[in-house]
């Protein structure tokens, strides 16, 4: 695990080696909201997963998250910041193209990478994510003060060892500002959307993934909180980004 | 070498945690896995996570049934892994200096990489 400087915001990232070299392109994991790289996706068993598919892993803290600087100043969290913050970490790492794979708000940043920069995006996995807007509504009321099924996420997390409140608070705000929109998306970057079949706050993920001609993953049982560790996830993901 | 039963229990999962519930085994009786290799996906009230084996080994017993809640110091999983023998004495007047015993161990943290 080592940090870098990465322009105003200093970056956490994780980069961790395949088991063994396959010359397949590196994957960017991007975690949720109020998340991080060790909670989101370590504990969870992603990199054992990918690494022994021969897969180099790249896990940064997202801004206002683990190891990362937190600003709270809610304008720093628009997704262009976040975007700009990962092209800022590809430069620095010398990778040209990468693998992507985002959950929850991680999936949104993925797909404003790819459409941002898409010959740095080979193929994008939005896990958890769904094209209904989580944070609509924030205006009204201060972030987990409401029953939204965000309002649940964020009392979740905010509570979290190592989390900022009010950098979450500004950070939702931030996402809030520029909602996600389907057009324009992504194109020529393939895509995979994965949710678990009981995930709210995924919602029309499938329909999502219908529109942009790409697959469907559902998993039996599974919510929001945990979809992440399912081992047909990360089968499905292996299956998707292999070459 | 000889084979040893070593029985893991539910680690601390820090924060207070007391229990988890076992969400999807990873292994089943009789399969030979190696130590950090997916062993146990569970559920606390904060998020899941999967438990990586503690030992290279194979299994014997899976204590939790999936979907069930397991507290926190419980019988998790039992494995048979080899131990060495005793160690002899060496040809050239080398003596041991302590019994080899092998001990029984209960891990109650995962390893970290």
């Amino acid at each position: 695990m080592t940090a870098n400087l990465a322009g105003d915001v200093k970056i956490s990232y994780a980069d961790l080696p395949p088991q063994a070299p396959s010359g397949s392109v590196p994957v960017l994991l991007l975690h949720g909201f109020g998340s991080s790289f060790d909670m989101n996706w370590r504990a969870t068993g992603w990199p054992r997963a990918l690494e022994s598919a021969g897969r180099r892993v790249i896990g940064p803290d997202l801004r206002g998250h683990g190891g990362s600087d937190k600003p709270t100043d809610s304008g720093l969290y628009l997704p262009e910041h976040f975007v700009a913050d990962l092209l800022r970490l590809l430069d620095e790492l010398g990778l040209g193209s990468v693998d992507v794979v985002g959950y929850s708000m991680g999936s949104r940043l993925a797909w404003a990478l790819a459409l941002t920069a898409p010959e740095r995006v080979r193929r994008v996995v939005l896990g958890g994510f769904g094209p209904v807007d989580a944070l609509a509504g924030l205006g009204e009321h201060e972030p987990g003060a409401g029953d939204t099924p965000f309002d649940h996420v964020f009392r979740a997390v905010s509570g979290l060892p190592g989390n900022d409140p009010e950098a979450l608070a500004a950070c939702a705000r931030g996402q809030a500002a520029d909602p996600f929109t389907v057009e324009p998306g992504p194109e020529g970057v393939p895509l995979l959307l994965v949710a678990g079949a009981k995930d709210t706050v995924a919602e029309g993920a499938a329909d999502l993934a219908g529109s942009r001609e790409s697959a469907f993953v559902e998993i039996p049982g599974r919510d929001h909180a945990n979809a992440v560790s399912s081992r047909v996830f990360k089968q499905a993901v292996v299956d998707f980004l292999a070459d | 070498m000889a084979e040893e039963n070593i029985t893991f229990t539910l680690p601390d999962l820090g924060e207070g945690l007391v229990e988890a519930t076992v969400l999807e085994w990873q292994v089943a009786v009789g399969d030979v896995i190696g130590r950090n290799d997916p062993l146990v996906e569970v559920e606390t009230t904060k998020s899941a996570v999967v438990i990586p084996s503690p030992k290279a080994g194979r299994v014997v017993e899976l204590h939790a049934e999936e979907e069930t809640v397991v507290p926190v110091g419980d019988p998790l999983v039992t494995f048979a892994v080899e131990v060495a023998e005793a160690p002899r004495a060496g040809i050239v007047g080398k003596v041991p200096t302590e019994e080899a015993t092998p001990r029984r161990r209960v891990r109650l943290k995962p390893p970290t990489d």
